[in-house]
C-alpha cells in the first residue's frame, strides 16, 4: 500500500510535467521537417538580421537593467537618503507597466505631434520642433522600454543578496582603509555577482521571447521573424526552427544562472547575518543618490502612467465604462483561476518530486520549465495542433469542443507558459524545508496529505503568496496567447489594449492599459512585504 | 467557468459567430443593429487576421466560425487558397456588389483606396495632379518619399497590382528605385507617414486614404487635426488606369454551424444602413452607390478613376510581390 501511494504521487507529477512538455517535444520533432523553398531564400537573406537585432536589443536590455538594477539595489540597501525608504517599494512598481504599454507611452510623448512637441508648443508657441525632438522608436525605443519594464528583476534579486549579505564584510572593508566605493568594488559587489546573474539571465529570456514590443516598434528579430514565418509564410516547420534557436540561446542563460545559484549557496549565510547599518547620505552625495531614483521611479511608472492619463484626459469620448467593467471581471477571473490551478499544480508537483526522490521526474521537470522561453504564440499554436492532432486520432469532438477557444484551453496554455515561474517558485521555498520535518511528522502518525496541509502549507505561506502575486501579475499582461486562445466575446485588458493598438488607435487603448497598471499595481502593493523579502 | 466555456462553445439556434480583423469599437453597435432587425445573436472574436485564420484552419470542421472578416484582398485570397470559404449562393451580394470586388467566396464590404500625400509647399499641385506610381521610382524624388514597411499587407497588394498591370520585370526595377527614392528606412504605421510629410521630413507619402480624413476629424486631437492641414493629398494614375484600390471583405467559413445566419449576416453589411455606418466611423469608401462618402472623405472628390483590376488578383501576385521588395532592400 505504502508504495502505491508513493506511485501514485509520482505517476501524477510525471504527467503534469509530461503535459508541459509538450510544445518543446513540437518543437523538437519539427526540427526533421521541411522548410518551404520560398522562405529558404528569404532565411538566406535576412537570418542574420534577425539575430543581430535579437542579440542588439539583448545587450542593450542587459546594460540598461544592470545600472538601473544594481545602482537603485545598492543605494536603497545600503544607504539613506532623501526618499530612500519610499524609492525602496516604490520602484517595484514599474513591474506593473508592460513593455508594450511603455512603448505606447514613448511614441505618444517623442512621435511626431505628440505630446511633446504639444508641451513646447504651449510653452513657447507654435514652431518646427520637429528638429529637436529625439526620435525614440526602433530599436532604441524597444530597449528603453524593456530596460523600464525589466529593470525589476534585477532589483530585487540584488537587493536581496545585498540584504543577507554580512555587515563584517562591510566592516572588513571599513577597517581595510577602503572608500565606499572600494568597498563597493572589492567586497560588496563580488559576492552578490551570483544574484545579479539570476536577475540578469530572467530579464534576458523575458527580453528575447518579448513579442509585443518590438512588434510595434517594427524589429525583426528572431520572436517577430517566428511569427512572420508561421502567419505570413505559412511555414510552421520554419517557426518551430527558429523557436529551437531561442531556447537553445535561453537555456544557455539557465546554465548560467544554475551555476551562479549553486555558487551562490557559497555566499550566503544560512543563518546569522547581521542586518545592515545604512549609511546616512549627506550632501551632494544624498541628492544624486535621491535624483538616481527619482529619475528612475519617473522615467519607469510616472512617464508611462502620465502619458496614459493624457490620452484620457485629452479623448475622454474613448473611455467606454461599461466595458471596462466587462475586461475587468473577464481579465480578473481568468487570472484568480489560473493562479489557483498553477499553485495547486506547483504544489503538486514539487510534493511529488520530495517524496519521490525520484531523479527521472526531477529531470523532466527541469526539462519541462524551458518551456518558458517558448514565444508565446508558438505556444498556442502547438496545443492548438496537438489538440487537434488528439481530437483526429480519437476521432471525438469533445476535446476541442472543451479546451479549443474556451476558457479551460485558456488556463491549459497559461499553466503551461507559466509553469515554470509558479514551480521555480514554490521548489525555493521547499528547498529550505528540512526532509527531516517529513519523517518527524509521519512518525506522529500524520498521512502524506496530513503533512503537507498541516506542516507544508504554513510554513510555505511566504512564498506561496508571493509567487500567486507574480504569477497573476504575469497573466494580467499576457498578451500572445490570449490573443489566439481566448474564447468569443472575451477580452482582455491586454488584448484589448492591443487590438487598438495594433489599429492605429493608440488613444482608444488608455483606458484598458490603465485598468491593467492599477490592477497590476495593486497586485504588487498586497504583495509587496513578500516581494522585498524574497527571491 | 464551466459554463461560460460551455455556453460559448454551443451551437446555439439564433446566433452568428464572426472572426473579425477589422475592430472598431463603434461595429458593436453596427452588430447591434443586426441582431435588432433579425434577432440574430453575434459572437465576435476580433485579432490579427492571420492567427484569426490559423485558428479557423487548425480547428478544420470542428471550427465554431460562421463568418471571417479581413481588411485585405490578398489576405483574403490566401485564405480562400486554405478552403477557409465556402462558395454560397446570394443573389443579393452579386447584385450589390461590383463583379472586380468579389469572388464566389468572399465579397467586399468597403473600399480603400492607396493614394499620395504629399506637402503642397514642396510640390506644385498641377505636378501632384499628374502624378502616376510609377512616377514614384523617378530620381527627382531621391529621399524625398516616406512608406511603411514591406511587411504591410496594405504594401503587398498595393506592389501585387503593379505587378499584374506592369509585369514582375518592370516592377523590380521599380521597387529598387523607390528604395533609393525614401527618406528613411520604412518605420510606423500609415498614419506616422502623413505625419511625417507633415513635419517637413519628407515631401511624399503613399498611405491608405482614410487616415488623412482620421486626422481632419479631431479624432485624433487637435494638434494631428492642424497637421493634417498641411498635407495633401492626390488620386494617382488618373490618365491611365485610376487608382488601386482594396477592400475590407467577408465570406462564409467553409463549416460554418450557421450558414443561413452567415449569409444574412454579409449581405446586412451591404445594407444603406450598414454602409452608411461603415463610411461614417471608418471613412472607407462604400461598395454600394446609394451611399455617398463620408462628408470628410467626399471633399477630396468622389468621381475619381478607380483601378478596376479584380481584387481578386491581389492573392497570385503577393509571394511576388514581397520577394521583390524584399530583394530591392524594402525593410
Amino acid at each position: 500500500m505504502h508504495t502505491f501511494k508513493i506511485n501514485y504521487w509520482f505517476l501524477s507529477s510525471l504527467l503534469i510535467s509530461c503535459f508541459v512538455c509538450i510544445p518543446l517535444i513540437v518543437i523538437g520533432a519539427s526540427l526533421f521537417h521541411d522548410v518551404s523553398g520560398y522562405y529558404q531564400l528569404l532565411r538566406e537573406t535576412y537570418v542574420y538580421t534577425y539575430i543581430a537585432n535579437t542579440l542588439l536589443v539583448l545587450t542593450g536590455v542587459l546594460i540598461l537593467t544592470f545600472v538601473f538594477g544594481v545602482g537603485a539595489a545598492y543605494l536603497t540597501s545600503f544607504y539613506q537618503f532623501p526618499g530612500s525608504t519610499f524609492f525602496t517599494w516604490a520602484l517595484i512598481l514599474s513591474f506593473a507597466v508592460p513593455s508594450y504599454i511603455y512603448a505606447y507611452s514613448l511614441t505618444a510623448f517623442f512621435g511626431y505631434f505628440g505630446n511633446l512637441y504639444s508641451f513646447l508648443t504651449y510653452l513657447f508657441g507654435p514652431s518646427d520642433y520637429h528638429t529637436l525632438i529625439p526620435k525614440v522608436d526602433g530599436l532604441l525605443g524597444s530597449i528603453l522600454s524593456m530596460s523600464f519594464s525589466l529593470f525589476i528583476y534585477v532589483y530585487l534579486i540584488t537587493r536581496a543578496s545585498f540584504i543577507y549579505q554580512s555587515q563584517n564584510l562591510v566592516d572588513a572593508g571599513k577597517i581595510m582603509g577602503f572608500s565606499n566605493y572600494q568597498t563597493f568594488k572589492k567586497i560588496i559587489f563580488p559576492s552578490a555577482r551570483p544574484g545579479i546573474v539570476v536577475g540578469l539571465s530572467l530579464v534576458a529570456m523575458e527580453s528575447i521571447s518579448d513579442f509585443g514590443t518590438v512588434s510595434f516598434f517594427n524589429i525583426q528579430t528572431l520572436t517577430t521573424a517566428i511569427y512572420d514565418s508561421w502567419i505570413i509564410f505559412d511555414d510552421i516547420a520554419t517557426a518551430y526552427q527558429l523557436s529551437f534557436f531561442l531556447i537553445v540561446i535561453v537555456l544557455i542563460f539557465f546554465w548560467l544562472e544554475r551555476m551562479s545559484r549553486s555558487r551562490s549557496k557559497f555566499y550566503m549565510p544560512t543563518r546569522g547575518y547581521e542586518a545592515i547599518n545604512k549609511i546616512q547620505l549627506q550632501g551632494a552625495s544624498a541628492a544624486y543618490a535621491s535624483a538616481f531614483c527619482l529619475l528612475l521611479f519617473t522615467c519607469s511608472f510616472l512617464f508611462p502612467i502620465s502619458q496614459i492619463l493624457l490620452w484620457i484626459i485629452q479623448f475622454p469620448d474613448n473611455i467606454n465604462l461599461a466595458q471596462l467593467i466587462e475586461l475587468s471581471v473577464n481579465t480578473v477571473s481568468i487570472v484568480i483561476l489560473t493562479t489557483l490551478c498553477l499553485i495547486a499544480l506547483a504544489f503538486f508537483t514539487n510534493y511529488g518530486m520530495r517524496i519521490s526522490k525520484s531523479k527521472f521526474l526531477n529531470a523532466v521537470t527541469n526539462f519541462s520549465v524551458s518551456g518558458y522561453v517558448i514565444p508565446g504564440v508558438i505556444l498556442a499554436v502547438t496545443l492548438l495542433s496537438f489538440l487537434s492532432f488528439v481530437s483526429e486520432y480519437t476521432n471525438s469532438n469533445w476535446i476541442s469542443f472543451l479546451f479549443s477557444g474556451s476558457i479551460i484551453g485558456l488556463v491549459i496554455a497559461y499553466c503551461v507558459r507559466f509553469y515554470s515561474l509558479a514551480i521555480n517558485g514554490i521548489k525555493s521555498g521547499y528547498e529550505k524545508l528540512n526532509t527531516n520535518l517529513d519523517d518527524a511528522s509521519y512518525l506522529l502518525g500524520y498521512t502524506k496529505f496530513g503533512t503537507f496541509i498541516k506542516i507544508h502549507l504554513p510554513f510555505l505561506q511566504p512564498n506561496l503568496l508571493l509567487i500567486a502575486m507574480l504569477v497573476a501579475i504575469d497573466i494580467l499582461k499576457e498578451l500572445p496567447i490570449t490573443l489566439i486562445l481566448r474564447p468569443f466575446n472575451f477580452e482582455t485588458f491586454a488584448t484589448q489594449a492591443y487590438t487598438f493598438a495594433s489599429q492605429d488607435m493608440l488613444e482608444h487603448a488608455a483606458g484598458p492599459s490603465l485598468f491593467l497598471i492599477i490592477f497590476s499595481a495593486i497586485f504588487i502593493l498586497l504583495s509587496k512585504k513578500y516581494i522585498l523579502k524574497g527571491f | 467557468m464551466l459554463t461560460i466555456a460551455l455556453s460559448t462553445a454551443s451551437v446555439h439556434a439564433a446566433e452568428v459567430n464572426v472572426f473579425t480583423a477589422r475592430h472598431y469599437s463603434s461595429d458593436v453597435e453596427l452588430y447591434a443593429k443586426f441582431t435588432k432587425q433579425t434577432g440574430i445573436k453575434v459572437n465576435v472574436i476580433s485579432g490579427d487576421a492571420k492567427a484569426l485564420e490559423k485558428r479557423i484552419v487548425t480547428e478544420g470542421t470542428r471550427s465554431q466560425a460562421d463568418v471571417f472578416i479581413d481588411v485585405d484582398a490578398g489576405n483574403l485570397g490566401a485564405a480562400q487558397r486554405k478552403g477557409i470559404f465556402q462558395k454560397v449562393s446570394s443573389p443579393l451580394l452579386i447584385e450589390k456588389i461590383p463583379a472586380y470586388l468579389r469572388t464566389d467566396y468572399w465579397y467586399g464590404i468597403s473600399k480603400r483606396a492607396r493614394i499620395i500625400f504629399y506637402n503642397p509647399e514642396k510640390i506644385s499641385e498641377t505636378i501632384a495632379k499628374q502624378l502616376n506610381y510609377e512616377d514614384l521610382a523617378s530620381a527627382n524624388y531621391k529621399g524625398k518619399i516616406v512608406i511603411r514597411s514591406s511587411s504591410s499587407t496594405y504594401n503587398k497588394s498595393w506592389v501585387a497590382s503593379l505587378i499584374e498591370n506592369n509585369g514582375i520585370e518592370q516592377t523590380s526595377k521599380w521597387a529598387k528605385a523607390l528604395v533609393e527614392n525614401m527618406a528613411r528606412a520604412p518605420e510606423g504605421n500609415d498614419r506616422d507617414q502623413i505625419l511625417a510629410v507633415a513635419a517637413g521630413k519628407a515631401d511624399i507619402a503613399i498611405a491608405n486614404s482614410y487616415y488623412l480624413s482620421l486626422m481632419l476629424s479631431g479624432q485624433k486631437g487637435p494638434e494631428q487635426q492642424a497637421a493634417a492641414k498641411k498635407v495633401k493629398l492626390v488620386f494617382p494614375n488618373q490618365n491611365n488606369r485610376g487608382t488601386h484600390m482594396n477592400i475590407s471583405g467577408a465570406g462564409v467559413t467553409a463549416y460554418a454551424p450557421n450558414k443561413e445566419h452567415a449569409i444574412r449576416f454579409i449581405e446586412f453589411l451591404l445594407s444603406t444602413e450598414a454602409q452608411q455606418h461603415i463610411v461614417n466611423t471608418s471613412f472607407e469608401y462604400p461598395i454600394i452607390d446609394q451611399v455617398m462618402p463620408n462628408t470628410i472623405m467626399a471633399a477630396f472628390g468622389t468621381s475619381f478613376k478607380q483601378d478596376t483590376t479584380s481584387v481578386a488578383t491581389y492573392y497570385n501576385n503577393q509571394a511576388q510581390a514581397l520577394a521583390i521588395m524584399k530583394k530591392a532592400g524594402w525593410r
